[in-house]
């Protein structure tokens, strides 16, 4: 029998313990840790923790209903509900006891919000006593919520907007930004291109796709805002596709993900060029589903005698990328 | 008179877990079942008013179902399941001796302390949680009245579940108990002034009983249920409208002040 795998990998100068992180929205540590007997702070599945996205005021999200399922997955419209930055940094030292770095998930309407927040924290971080915040190593810009009226998306589907965008933040903080892309796009290697021209250090994908539900009896939309982002394993070709696109045509780390529910689903992710791998709608079919995952990843590369997860990176591919991501 | 102890009083509330339970009994009412599974350390745990996440035994259902908690009997906690979609029915059709994945016992649960006249008040699959929170007030020698409302006698089968002392039926096709809402029936019952009201239903039927209870300046609580995905306060899924902004079913209910829930 070999030895066990080795799962670690670095994503741009982070070190993660294994790829698995979760979806911005999908787990929040503090809630699942006042319910549940595990300390999910100090017993964290996850190799790094991307809390919900942070805007600059608070935001009430959209009317209800938000979520329902559909065939293989699910469709949301949460509308970016958060209760701002201010009250995102009042929660900081409570994070602090999380054994697992934070990128932050950014969100907003125009490139001053985004700004704003990176700002904010970076003057928060910058003045947290020693111990009394988390390991925060790094921003996501999230251009690409489907579920809000302006801004946001409308920056992730122009590849000027989301290149001054990333322009605009980049001088403000010197830790890892990652720009969080929307599969809404018809060419989403420009968006990725520009971003990274601008700055970014990674990417990630695919964000939900945006889609409709009706109400069988009335034959109306099913939900509040009307159209919603679709999520879980039904978009998960979808999202391996894009992932692939992007690795071929860029150098830089991508965080992949779009109906992960397996352990296998991550090495798919992985072997389309992703470095890491977030796990979104999953997080709502079971609390402890980033455990089974990574141990199926584990188990997954011991069946198929792999030492290191860049043994299988970008085996989809037409072309082999160039080792961004070492491990 | 002691008052009930209850998430309202100090007692900390027990936490959350995962739990495979066996399904012990199955027993079916018109278009509910009540599920019966052998958990001991859920049936320690559970409160009054509050829920599970329960995963229906079928990969083609992504998300888990909310359920309420209908009774606990020893190591026995028991759901009530209308079949209303594919996903609830399959739990509908759960076996004796089949394996369910539960997670819980989530939510805040009913306010008992001080409680001391209570009036339940239950439309159709709305009179889930209404069981345990007799069991519980009639243990700390509180007076309890049921009210229930069905729409015809088939679904008012449900109510031979049911171990309440004073318990009222209508339906609204008059096929059992009295003719008429569940509105009709209370207002038939009437209340003391000191009765708190426990409501659980259909949203037309809180919004009558929050009009019924402002009229007669009574005190509430009312059980929501919602579209629900992760159950446990993360995604913000299953907020409803409340005077101090969207509440969300799961954190800071599935109990909240009746008056406080803003109807159109």
């Amino acid at each position: 029998m070999s030895k066990a795998p080795d799962l670690r990998v670095m994503l741009g100068p982070i070190e993660l313990r294994h790829p698995v992180i979760d979806a911005s929205g999908t787990f929040d540590v503090l809630e699942a840790t006042a319910r549940y007997e595990r300390d999910f702070l100090t017993d964290f599945p996850f190799a790094a923790y991307v809390p919900k996205t942070v805007t600059r005021e608070p935001r009430p999200g959209n009317p209800p209903p938000r979520v329902a399922e559909t065939p293989s997955g699910m469709i949301n419209a949460i509308g970016l509900a958060n209760p701002g930055v201010a009250a995102a940094l009042a929660d900081l030292p409570r994070l602090a006891p999380l054994r697992a770095p934070v990128i932050v998930s950014v969100g907003g309407t125009t490139v001053e919000d985004y700004v704003a927040v990176v700002d904010a924290y970076e003057a928060a971080l910058a003045a947290a006593a020693a111990g009394a915040a988390p390991n925060v190593v790094g921003y996501e810009l999230n251009v690409s919520c489907p579920n809000v009226r302006s801004g946001c998306l409308s920056i992730g589907t122009d590849a000027h907007e989301t290149e001054q965008l990333v322009a605009a933040v980049r001088p403000r903080t010197r830790r890892f930004l990652v720009t969080k892309l929307t599969p809404n796009v018809t060419d989403v290697v420009a968006i990725g291109r520009a971003a990274l021209a601008a700055g970014s250090d990674g990417l990630s994908l695919i964000n939900t796709l945006k889609a409709m539900v009706l109400d069988p009896a009335t034959l109306t939309p099913l939900l509040g805002n009307r159209t919603g982002g679709l999520c879980g394993p039904a978009i998960k070709p979808l999202a391996l596709r894009m992932v692939s696109e992007l690795a071929e045509a860029l150098d830089a780390p991508i965080i992949g993900m779009g109906g992960v529910i397996s352990g296998r689903d991550v090495l798919e992710f992985i072997a389309c060029g992703a470095t890491a791998v977030a796990v979104g709608a999953a997080n709502f079919t079971a609390i402890d589903a980033p455990d089974r995952i990574v141990a199926e990843l584990r188990a997954e590369m011991r069946q198929r005698g792999l030492a290191k997860l860049s043994e299988v990176r970008g085996r989809a591919l037409d072309r082999r990328p160039p080792a961004v991501t070492g491990s | 008179m002691a008052d009930v102890a209850g998430p309202a009083s100090a007692h900390p509330q027990a936490k959350a877990a995962v739990h495979s339970c066996r399904v012990a009994a199955v027993r079916h009412y018109g278009p509910f079942a009540c599920v019966t599974v052998v958990g001991p350390q859920l049936a320690a745990a559970a409160e009054p008013g509050q829920f599970v996440m329960i995963q229906v035994p079928d990969s083609r259902f992504l998300l888990r179902r909310p359920l309420s908690i209908f009774a606990v009997r020893d190591d026995e906690v028991t759901f009530l399941i209308e079949a209303r979609g594919a996903g609830s029915a399959r739990l509908t059709g759960t076996r004796a001796g089949d394996i369910l994945s539960v997670q819980g016992p989530l939510g805040n649960g009913f306010p008992l302390a001080g409680v001391r006249r209570a009036l339940l008040i239950g439309g159709g699959i709305g009179v889930a949680p209404l069981q345990f929170l007799a069991d519980r007030l009639a243990a700390a020698g509180v007076g309890v009245t049921a009210a229930f409302g069905f729409r015809d006698a088939r679904q008012a089968r449900l109510a031979a579940a049911f171990h309440i002392e004073h318990l009222w039926l209508a339906t609204e096709d008059g096929s059992a108990g009295r003719r008429g809402t569940v509105i009709d029936l209370v207002g038939a019952i009437g209340a003391a002034k000191n009765t708190v009201l426990f409501a659980c239903g259909p949203d037309a039927m809180l919004a009558a009983v929050q009009r019924w209870a402002a009229e007669r300046s009574l005190r509430g609580h009312a059980s929501l249920e919602a579209h629900m995905a992760c159950g446990t306060g993360s995604c913000h899924g299953c907020v409803v409208p409340t005077t101090s902004g969207y509440q969300r079913v799961c954190a800071e209910g599935p109990v909240l002040p009746l008056q406080e829930i803003v109807y159109e």
